[in-house]
């Protein structure tokens, strides 16, 4: 096994209001390939900082982070989108599925960067929403479907260009628990039966459950 | 790239701030259209009449033949100018003169002046393509008329059959009408020359003379032998430009006018189409957000919302254009400020018109939708993941 995410003396500080809000403070975190963790922690501990860094959706102020052999603090702006479209799969709490979508263009997006033709794109759209049990949603628009199901189509958006990593913020936040319970199988199956490895931020101890590993973020650090 | 469908169904989600902003484009395109197809309306009532191989002679230093004046007499000496054509076993030459009368508008609103010219029986075949189309030509010395069609029944008695002043106790009756091909003869009153000029108090002049030439490189000769003799005061003109030169004020009118309107309704429209894109965009922040998250870089971000816009625009556009097409079935009299009279003219609709306006509209999509785009490209993919 192999290191898949190194978060290493990690910090990161916002400026407000002329104070510096240190949110992580030389923070280190090493998840394994395959593995599927939680990170837990109270609220405005850090734990979306902490993720949109390890995604390359924001820059640490210091320290270094390397996923799937790719060190995010050398690329470029236009690299780093690049590199997320061909390396991650997102799971937001709001699902931000794109209203205006059916379900399976919603799913087909990420493929839209690659130079797959229309007929692979749409084929491999239809095999993600069969994976996450929707293959009879695929014309509906998200306001037609269920919260559940809305995060299920966004679970399908999320692994059709087969990354190496997802990550999932509070992927169980807004859904009643029935829901939430099917949504977290379904991505222990993804870890266990595709060999994805995953980050999922949640305040959730039934969620974290699930996970093989729990981190806890306190005052900046993992405790 | 992002699916262009995207774009087209968040504009139909937004009806109303879709439909007002592409209304606002529409008008703009409605008027910078209807002006341009008014200019090409003018064009072919005033200029396009004219043939290469005609010459008009008038007094010189007057650019219309309303106040030009030459004596009968002297009508001889351009029929006798190398150049000229014959017809009908003498010169292919007319001196016409031509008045304005003022008459009343039919329904009581008002009067207006109308163009008389006085002819001769060489007049009509001078012309490209006038034909009397209902009833006959007047007979020479009888107190008859024909009218163009276009003032056909706008004044009382001017139709077929009846008879009008055209001065006080001077009753002539109509006994034709006449096109000429859409040209501004079309709005004017043709007798022989002689009625006219003995009602309006003319004896012994002409307006001017119409010649036909026996190509249209004989002009050069022929206007350098008119004009030689100065003491005659002669100026020859060709008919193209002539008629080129009638059109110039009210042309540069029309385009001023709707050029200005367009350019300040266009301000207007553009800054519509900017808040509407603006707000749009801070509406869509999450999918933004999301899409730039995806992996989705900024110059496709950039792209896609500039695209939405120009659609947006174009929209208004085809809405502006369609409506002014439909003008094609109006025709509307003003004044003709060359002979002060007034005169009929349709807007004529050309590919190049519809195509120009509707680039415009592009343009103004393009201008209006940019820096949103790019307040759109520069959404941070942070975003997505704020609750
Ligand atoms: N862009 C930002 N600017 C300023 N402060 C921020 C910004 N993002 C997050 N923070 C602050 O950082 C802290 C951690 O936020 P976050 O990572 O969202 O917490 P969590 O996800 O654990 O609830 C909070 O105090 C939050 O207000
Ligand atoms: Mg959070």
């Amino acid at each position: 096994m192999s290191t898949q995410i190194e978060v290493r003396k990690v910090v990161k500080s916002f400026e407000r209001g002329g104070q510096t809000l240190r949110v992580l403070d030389a923070l280190d975190l090493q998840i394994e390939e395959g593995s599927f963790d939680a990170l837990m922690g109270p609220s405005g501990s850090g734990k979306s900082t902490l993720l949109n860094l390890i995604a390359g959706l924001d820059r640490p102020t210091s320290g270094e982070v390397i996923v799937a052999g790719a060190s995010l603090g050398q690329m470029s702006e236009a690299a780093q989108a690049t590199w997320r479209s061909r390396t991650l799969g997102f799971i937001f709490q709001s699902y931000n599925l794109i209203p205006v979508l059916t379900a399976q263009e919603n799913v087909e997006l990420p493929l839209l960067l690659t130079n797959l033709s229309s007929a692979e794109r749409k084929r491999r759209s239809e095999t993600a929403l069969r994976v996450v049990g929707l293959e009879q949603r695929m014309g509906h628009l998200p306001r037609m479907l269920s919260g559940g199901q809305e995060q299920r189509v966004a679970i399908a958006r999320a692994i059709v260009n087969d990354p190496a990593v997802i990550v999932a913020d509070e992927p169980t936040g807004d859904l009643d628990r029935q829901s939430a319970d099917d949504i977290l199988t379904l991505l222990q199956k993804l870890n266990t039966e595709l060999g994805k490895t995953i980050l999922m931020v949640t305040h959730d101890p039934m969620a974290a459950e699930r996970a093989k590993t729990v981190h806890r973020l306190d005052k900046g650090r993992l405790a | 790239m992002i699916p262009v469908r995207y774009n087209l169904r968040s504009l139909v989600v937004r009806k109303a701030t879709t439909a007002a902003t592409s209304l606002g484009i529409a008008l703009v395109v409605f008027v910078l259209a209807a002006s341009m197809m008014l200019v090409s309306g003018i064009d072919r009532t005033l200029g396009a009449a004219g043939r290469a191989d005609n010459a008009i002679v008038l007094r010189r230093g007057s650019d219309a033949e309303l106040n030009s004046i030459i004596d009968v007499q002297k009508v001889g000496l351009v029929a006798a100018a190398p150049g000229v054509a014959t017809a009908g076993g003498g010169p292919a030459v007319a001196g016409e003169i031509v008045v304005v009368a003022t008459m009343n508008k039919v329904g009581g609103e008002g009067f207006t002046n109308v163009l008389i010219r006085g002819v001769t029986e060489r007049s009509a075949s001078l012309r490209g393509a006038l034909t009397v189309v209902e009833g006959r030509a007047p007979s020479p010395g009888a107190d008859e008329v024909m009218i163009g069609k276009q003032i056909r029944g706008r004044f009382p008695g001017v139709d077929l059959g009846q008879s009008f002043e055209l001065k006080k106790n001077r009753a002539v009756k109509v006994v034709g009408v006449f096109t000429d091909g859409g040209s501004s003869h079309e709005s004017e009153v043709w007798g022989d020359v002689e009625l006219i000029r003995s009602s309006f108090g003319r004896a012994g002049v002409v307006s001017g003379v119409r010649v036909r030439l026996t190509s249209p490189a004989a002009f050069d000769a022929f206007k350098q032998s008119v004009e030689g003799d100065k003491n005659l005061g002669f100026e020859a003109l060709r008919e193209t430009a002539f008629l080129e030169k009638q059109s110039e004020g009210l042309r540069a009118f029309v385009t001023a006018l709707g050029a200005s309107i367009a350019f300040f309704f266009s301000v207007g429209a553009m800054i519509g189409a900017m808040i509407t894109m603006y707000a749009s965009i801070a509406n869509r922040r999450r999918e933004i957000g999301t899409l730039r998250a995806l992996g989705f870089p900024r110059w496709q971000i950039l792209l896609s919302f500039l695209i939405e816009s120009i659609t947006l625009a174009l929209a208004g556009g085809a809405l502006g254009a369609g409506a002014a097409t439909a003008l094609k079935l109006v025709s509307f009299s003003m004044m003709n400020f060359s002979t002060w009279s007034e005169m009929v003219f349709t807007f004529q609709p050309t590919p190049g018109i519809l195509g120009g306006a509707m680039a415009f509209a592009g343009v103004m999509g393009l201008v209006g939708g940019f820096f949103p785009a790019l307040a759109a490209a520069r959404t941070s993919p942070v975003v997505a993941m704020k609750g």
